[in-house]
């Protein structure tokens, strides 16, 4: 039977062993970079400090008016997490968009939990719809009316991109406060313009640099771009706030490398680009 | 404590990952591909999942008699079609001639007659635009009508000074925003990625 000191002695000659056999894959500025995004989020979750706000992103200030239109007309409120989804992505841009509007979805959730507004959320992933399923839960649970989280649904529309912008087209009735936020492709002409069709109030928001010009032109309140991630900044989510001031605070890391890197390279011909990505 | 188990599951999955990626061990490698092997049957569970939830749904609509009865009719109709298609007796699967037939005739024309309108969209959404009389719709509005000026089919010397002009604003302000974008849709999406992995405070919400 061995003794703990043999043992101890076998783990730590193991550990070397791997270490011995392992290679950084990227080279020792690309991963450093990559952990630096890690370490700069940590610091800021340690001393986070306030950042300016100069606009309502994606008009969700306003959430708790959308509600009181749709109070007031008996009708529902409605949500698309756009048509990435997070088992059917094909891209990780697309899981995150769709990981990104969750808080979205709480904030419009708990408004709509509070004013008794009955909130229909359709997603073409399935899995995307049970997470929402538990924030509507989750909302109902909160603000403490369990006895209408019945009439609020997270539904799965099935499989497809064309197929979620075919239900947004053909979906009858018309919910007072539409909103559309996470991920989308070609088809998002067509379901924004399926959510916008008879809607009082609309927030419509995606990542997707391509599909911008869709959301400027159909939804009133609109989050392009990063924006997606940082709507929910402003409303009270702690982790949001945190995000939104490494996001600030790598971005000016970012123009400082560009900057400096583009002076060294003009000036003494340096080649910044192949020492970060290698090759 | 029933929350802190997701958490325990990400965190430790997604730092296995990322240790994988940044170093190359066959220890790792095959511990990362064990997991991502379990990724995809999962993404296949959930798949099945949506399946049953859409029959469940659709089918109690139609019993209940409530909703779009004759949409729902025909999502379960199409529902049940592919599946027999594909796995009658001696069926070839996704192969099957059946099955071909299914999706060239009646799904890809489908989907090619909705995304035909797209156009037809593009420019409601432009009268949309305009009606919202936003600040950022204008400009946007303003500067495709200048793209499509630059774009002019015109040949001679304006046609070249348009087509100078044309190179010039896609190569340096549209690229330079669409890089804006990205360069910020980057940063976030690593920010956004780190946060979900370190649990940071309500990640797991």
């Amino acid at each position: 039977m061995p003794d703990l000191g043999a043992l101890l002695g076998g783990l730590v000659s193991f550990i070397g062993e791997q270490v011995a056999a392992s290679s950084l894959r990227l080279g020792p500025v690309a991963t450093v970079t990559l952990l630096g995004v890690v370490l700069v989020l940590l610091s800021l979750v340690a001393r986070p400090s306030t950042r300016w706000t100069v606009r309502d992103i994606g008009r969700l200030a306003s959430v708790g008016r959308a509600m009181a239109l749709a109070a007031e007309s008996g009708t529902v409120a409605a949500l698309s997490l756009g048509t990435a989804g997070v088992a059917r992505a094909t891209t990780a841009l697309g899981r995150i968009e769709t990981l990104a509007a969750m808080p979205i979805l709480g904030i419009v959730a708990r408004a709509a939990a509070r004013s008794g507004v009955p909130l229909r959320v359709t997603t073409n992933d399935p899995v995307a719809a049970a997470m929402a399923d538990m924030l509507l839960a989750d909302a109902h649970r909160r603000t403490e009316t369990p006895e209408r989280r019945d009439r609020s649904t997270a539904e799965y529309v099935g499989e497809g991109r064309a197929t979620a912008a075919a239900t947004a087209l053909a979906s009858g009735g018309s919910p007072a406060a539409n909103f559309v936020a996470g991920g989308l492709g070609e088809e998002s002409l067509l379901l924004l313009h399926g959510a916008s069709r008879g809607a009082a109030w609309t927030s419509f928001g995606t990542a997707a640099p391509s599909q911008a010009s869709s959301v400027l032109l159909t939804g009133e309140g609109t989050m392009i771009g990063p924006e997606l991630f940082q709507a929910t900044s402003d409303h009270g989510v702690r982790a949001e706030r945190t995000g939104v001031l490494a996001a600030n605070r790598l971005i000016g890391a970012a123009v400082a490398v560009i900057v400096i890197g583009s002076v060294l390279a003009w000036v003494a011909g340096v080649d910044v680009t192949a020492a970060l990505v290698g090759g | 404590m029933r929350r802190s188990v997701p958490a325990t599951v990400v965190v430790v999955v997604g730092l296995l990952l990322l240790v994988n990626y940044i170093v190359i061990n066959p220890l790792l490698a095959g511990a990362a591909e064990a997991v991502l092997r379990l990724v995809v049957v999962l993404a296949a569970g959930a798949a099945l999942a949506g399946g049953v939830a859409l029959v469940h749904r659709h089918g109690g609509d139609l019993l209940r008699g409530r909703g779009d009865r004759l949409g729902s009719a025909v999502l379960l109709a199409g529902l049940a079609a592919v599946p027999i298609a594909g796995l009658y007796p001696g069926s070839q699967g996704v192969a099957d001639p059946a099955v071909r037939w299914l999706v060239g005739a009646l799904l890809a024309p489908l989907i090619a007659s909705l995304f035909a309108m797209l156009f037809v969209f593009l420019l409601l959404a432009m009268r949309e635009g305009m009606a919202i009389r936003s600040r950022q719709v204008t400009v946007m509005l303003l500067a495709a009508g200048v793209v499509i000026v630059l774009l002019l089919p015109l040949g001679g010397q304006i046609g070249a000074s348009l087509a100078t002009a044309a190179d010039w604003a896609m190569a340096v302000p549209i690229g330079g925003v669409f890089r804006g974008l990205l360069i910020g849709v980057a940063v976030v999406t690593a920010v956004h990625a780190a946060r979900v992995l370190l649990v940071v405070e309500g990640a797991d919400d």
